[in-house]
């Protein structure tokens, strides 16, 4: 009997092996990366993106649940989200926008443009809806860089005490939406 | 042919030399520093690449970060922490030692002497099978001879 059950554990090895690796050729490994969650708002100090003698401070923005979204037109993903993101600014979502632009680079000189670029988000808002209160702009990726952000789509979730409660990385549909935000945003509606 | 071969070899090791003299140190110990430390950051986009190597613009990012860092005299762990604090474990290649992570190191350990208590288990199991008296002595002078005299025999 004892020598029948020891037989057994190898092969429970095996199936515990391919369970976990079954799961691992499922996980999403950009689900993991961020540090800032359960955390403050990073402090900064940053232009608006269509005025730049607005500036706004991380003090600014307490006090109302928002959204930040961190975008650009240069992204065909943030592009896409720009609608379903309007919709939500619809139901009464407060969105904050982060404009992330890559094509600014200290090391190249004045290559890049300002005006060209209000002009260019300026259209696309027009044409794909506007979701945002505001746009910050961050053209050395400082404020972005505090926050973890990899890339672009990425959206935190702010409570009203400035307290980071979601980093999501990639767009925000209906499907993530109703799976990550709304259940946090229901609870602090309560 | 050689000649070109050489002056193509000259060129190539001039060329990867001028890759790292873009930036400047005050001194070779910090210069080792940011090396290491970005030989050993992670790309946050390219999940596979160090920010040494990789082109995102996130990797240049962290890079400059780590530069202005080493260059204000910080040590290469406080860099390493600030970078956690803002990418999460994730960003470093080599992860710490925590609640989650322990059995990395425990379980091979784990294997090796459980391995080895199996060996030991079975040759105490195997040699007290073995046990001889006189009994059995008695009986095996008996068929020796048994089988002696069936040789003579035949």
């Amino acid at each position: 009997m004892n020598k029948k059950l020891l037989g057994f554990i190898p092969f429970l090895i095996f199936i515990f092996l391919c369970v976990f690796l079954y799961q691992g050729l499922f996980g999403n490994p950009r689900e993991l990366q961020t540090g800032r969650i359960g955390q403050a708002m990073p402090s900064f100090v940053l232009p608006d993106l269509m005025d730049e003698s607005k500036q706004w401070r991380d003090s600014d923005l307490k006090g109302q649940v928002y959204l930040l979204n961190v975008w650009g037109t240069w992204c065909p993903t943030c592009i896409a989200e720009l609608g379903y993101l309007t919709e939500l600014r619809e139901q009464g979502v407060r969105i904050i926008g982060l404009y992330y632009e890559q094509a600014y680079d200290p090391d190249f000189g004045d290559q890049f443009d300002i005006n060209a670029l209000r002009n260019e988000v300026q259209t696309m808002l027009e044409r794909a809806g506007n979701p945002y209160q505001f746009n910050i702009l961050d053209l050395d990726r400082t404020l972005a860089l505090d926050l973890g952000v990899s890339g672009a789509p990425e959206t935190f979730l702010v409570d009203a005490n400035g307290k980071i409660l979601l980093h999501h990385t990639g767009d925000i549909n209906p499907r993530v939406w109703r799976a990550k935000f709304a259940p946090v945003m229901q609870e602090l509606s309560q | 042919m050689r000649v070109l071969v050489f002056a193509l070899l000259a060129l190539l090791s001039f060329a990867s030399h001028s890759a790292e003299d873009k930036y400047e140190f005050a001194n070779a110990e910090r210069a080792a520093t940011f090396k290491a430390l970005t030989h050993e950051l992670r790309c946050p986009k390219c999940q596979n690449q160090n920010i040494a190597d990789s082109d995102a613009i996130v990797a240049k990012d962290l890079r400059d970060k780590v530069l202005v860092l080493v260059n204000e005299g910080k040590s290469k762990q406080e860099v390493i922490d600030y970078m956690i604090d803002r990418y999460g474990y994730f960003v470093h290649y080599q992860p710490p030692v925590t609640p989650a992570t322990i059995i990395l190191w425990v379980l091979p350990v784990l294997i090796v002497i459980i391995g080895f208590g199996f060996i030991v288990f079975r040759q105490k199991k195997a040699s007290k099978k073995q046990q001889w008296n006189a009994q059995e002595e008695e009986k095996l002078a008996q068929l020796i001879k048994q089988y002696q005299r069936q040789e003579h025999n035949s």
